[in-house]
């Protein structure tokens, strides 16, 4: 089903602190959000409403999003919360412009670093009976499916070392600061190496987005459409999936090509960030939202959409492989690809972008799959 | 734009209690999916999504618990979101929902989730953990201790009393004895309640919600769904929410943006909502009411805002019997959250039991007559607030 209404993205800002940024999370906050109404030309007072994506686990704070109040501007205006994903937080905004009840929408998500451990506090969303003992944390969720993958794929670990290096050859000019810092993991688990996974990061992320109404009433003309939003999950249990397949993302992909129209998107979609939080995962999307069917995938990783020769650029910002704030990584991709369209991508700004595609994946193993279809025309009249 | 109507088809939920050692987590929301789908009459195919009502993970002990019940929603493979604002939870995933709805995402979504407070071990040692951790954590501070200065505030400012607070609780222990799906459903005395133990003054034992485990569960649906299948709804006409600020310290002494006796951002949020349903005089156009008022003295600050007494004139109204089931506009006729307190949905049940109220399938607690009601829930350190009016 269509929307009811079309909205756009129009501003956003994505914080990627330095480790020694002596600022609080408060402050952070505060700085994206503000530099996100700068970049949309707008205040706060211009807001109707605010969604956060945030995770109590790795705030250490029950209620993650009662932080927010103050520091995104809530305070006396109308929040909602998505603990489930960053990027939920963006179909929600979306959903509530949609309605017709809000012109406008602020939209936050971040994920700190100072738990004593990252993968502690990602094991405890693991059921307590089976898979907490494993361990099970983002990492290992990773690993078991990119074992799934190569089970059935020959040869697709010098693939996945292939779109590493390729990750992280755009990271390097798109994010050169964020490069030297992006650590690695100490031991990963295989058949994940070095360098595929970058260890995570705090960040945080904020767009502005706007009904069609608003736009036109303001004359903007700096925006991202969205033309097209498709989200669903997997079961939360991993033994009830093929980590090989990804059928959340089939029925994600399939609502946002058809609210977007597009019927290939090879020759349609000009830039696409990918949520790959390793580079067999980045195989697997392509894939399902048809960028690269699997007997191609050798063949494009040296000549074909992975590489900088294709029509089609695949994470020009580097993606996860270089900075990984695991909560809101998707939400990111969404800004960046807002970026592309808008023009405003900075060093890794691909020319003459029309079209771009984010897609989020959250939970483990890519358990919440969202695809956006962002452009820089409406794709549909609105009814 | 005028935002397409949306009905309620299903609502299901559980006979609350402390413990439910025969249903694990995902049993129990799935238990009122059931009874939600049960009462819509469709099949799983016919939703087309899930919005997830959790609060906080820790009250479950698992971290981002919403995904353990995809599976018990019917939500693999489908659109499936999890809405957070602590004990606003239930009714801004209502709210959530009604957009999945209102923007056209969807025709039909379920919205439906579970807690299991009264086996967390202590609700109180993890609800510390919403404030920050430098100041306010370590005082040490609790929502009762919170909403407790609230209430010296309110005897300060309006001369609430004890024995005041005490009626409350008998006024909603005796709805909640007519209701078979409260947890506290004893009823009590003036003076049960002023011998029950100081818990923090003036709040005593009684004057406290329980720790309930159990779930809910509403169906929504487009206008245009409900007339080609001919189905049974009630309708959703105005939800608002309002936010106050996090510390508590900004709502004392001079210059506060919200004074601690009253529900400032609970007003707005009502307002919000009745302007979407077109109410200007609550007193007169609401007829039924179930507002988040987790201890007694709340109920006062919680009327008010909702428009249906002056601010500061409560008092007198309860103890007149305005707000008891055969008054004018009932309160919390099936008890309310001082009755009955799963965290994750108990602001779900105020939708869900103003839904059944101007249904006329309400029950032994049923209010004659009504027709419109305003639903409330509160969440954070009386932060976050979410309404919703509901109309046959």
């Amino acid at each position: 089903m269509a929307l009811n209404r079309k909205t756009a993205v129009i501003g956003t800002a994505i914080a990627a602190p330095p480790p020694d940024d002596p600022r609080s999370l408060e402050e952070l906050l505060y700085d994206v959000t503000q530099e996100a109404l700068s970049d949309a030309g707008m205040s706060i007072e211009d807001i109707d409403g605010i969604v956060v994506g945030s995770n109590d686990q790795f705030d250490g704070r029950a209620i993650a999003v009662m932080a927010a109040s103050g520091s995104v501007g809530g305070v006396d205006r109308d929040i909602l919360s998505t603990p489930s994903a960053g990027e939920h937080a963006f179909v929600m905004a979306t959903l509530r412009i949609a309605s017709g009840l809000y012109e406008t929408h602020l939209v936050v998500s971040w994920s700190p670093t100072e738990v004593s451990s990252m993968a502690e506090a990602q094991r405890l969303g693991a059921d307590p009976y089976f898979h907490r003992k494993l361990p099970l944390d983002e990492v290992a969720g990773a690993a078991l499916q990119a074992n799934s993958i190569a089970s059935v794929t020959p040869g697709v670990h010098v693939l996945a070392a292939r779109i590493s290096e390729l990750n992280r050859k755009n990271g390097s000019h798109a994010y050169p600061d964020l490069t030297a810092h992006s650590g690695t993991i100490g031991t990963l688990p295989w058949p994940l190496r070095d360098g595929m996974i970058s260890a995570p990061a705090t960040g945080a992320v904020a767009l502005v987005i706007a009904s069609q109404d608003y736009v036109v009433s303001k004359g903007l003309t700096n925006i991202a459409w969205v033309n097209g939003m498709g989200w669903a999950t997997e079961s939360g249990y991993l033994g009830d999936r093929d980590l090989n397949q990804a059928e959340a993302l089939e029925v994600a992909r399939d609502r946002a090509y058809a609210e977007a129209e597009i019927t290939s998107p090879l020759g349609t979609i000009d830039v696409v960030e990918l949520t790959d939080t390793s580079p067999y995962q980045q195989l697997l999307v392509s894939e399902v939202l048809g960028l690269s069917s699997r007997a191609d995938w050798e063949k494009d990783v040296v000549t074909g959409v992975f590489t900088q020769d294709s029509t089609m650029a695949i994470n020009p910002s580097g993606g996860v492989t270089i900075f990984n704030p695991v909560f809101c990584t998707g939400l990111i991709r969404i800004a960046e690809a807002a970026n592309q369209v808008r023009g405003t991508a900075g060093r890794h700004q691909v020319m003459g972008v029309k079209t771009a595609l984010a897609h989020a994946a959250s939970g483990f193993a890519m358990m919440y799959q969202s695809v956006l279809i962002l452009g820089n025309q409406p794709k549909r009249a609105v009814a | 734009m005028t935002a397409p109507r949306v009905g309620i088809i299903g609502i299901g939920q559980s006979a609350f209690t402390r413990r439910r050692d025969d249903a694990s987590y995902p049993d129990l929301v799935r238990e009122a999916v059931i009874r939600a789908m049960t009462q819509a009459d469709l099949d799983f195919d016919a939703i087309d999504g899930t919005v997830y009502s959790l609060s906080p993970d820790a009250m479950v002990g698992i971290g981002n618990a919403e995904r353990l019940g995809v599976d018990a929603v019917g939500g693999r493979n489908k659109p499936f979101l999890r809405i957070n604002t602590g004990g606003a939870t239930g009714i801004s995933s209502v709210a959530a929902a009604y957009y999945h709805v209102a923007s056209g995402a969807c025709d039909v979504i379920l919205t439906a989730g579970a807690d299991k407070v009264g086996e967390c071990g202590d609700s109180q040692t993890v609800l510390n953990k919403i404030w920050d951790p430098t100041y306010e954590r370590q005082l040490p501070h609790g929502t009762i201790t919170m909403l407790a200065m609230s209430g010296v505030r309110y005897q300060h400012k309006y001369g609430m009393t004890q024995e005041d607070m005490a009626r409350v609780v008998v006024k909603n222990r005796k709805h909640a004895a007519l209701n078979p799906n409260a947890h506290l459903r004893t009823e009590v005395t003036v003076e049960d309640v002023m011998a029950s133990r100081m818990i923090s003054w003036p709040i005593k034992l009684m004057d406290c919600c329980p720790q309930s485990s159990g779930g809910g569960a509403m169906v929504l649906a487009s206008e245009k769904f409900i007339k080609q299948n001919k189905l049974d709804a009630v309708w959703i006409t105005g939800v608002g929410h309002c936010t106050e600020t996090y510390y508590q310290g900004d709502r004392m002494g001079t210059g506060q943006t919200a004074d601690h006796a009253d529900a400032y951002a609970l007003g707005k949020a009502c307002w919000r909502s009745y302007k979407m349903a077109g109410i200007t005089d609550p007193q007169k156009q609401i007829d039924v009411a179930e507002l988040y008022a987790p201890f007694s003295n709340t109920e006062f600050h919680s009327i008010e805002a909702a428009g249906l007494a002056p601010v500061g004139q409560s008092v007198p109204m309860v103890n007149e019997g305005r707000f008891s089931i055969g008054g004018e506009i009932p309160v919390n006729a099936s008890g309310g959250t001082l009755c009955t307190n799963a965290i994750a949905v108990t602001a779900m049940i105020r939708v869900a039991e103003v839904a059944l109220q101007v249904w006329g399938k309400a029950g032994a607690h049923q209010v004659k007559g009504a027709k419109r009601g305003i639903a409330s829930g509160n969440g954070g350190d009386h932060q976050f607030f979410g309404t919703a009016v509901i109309e046959a």
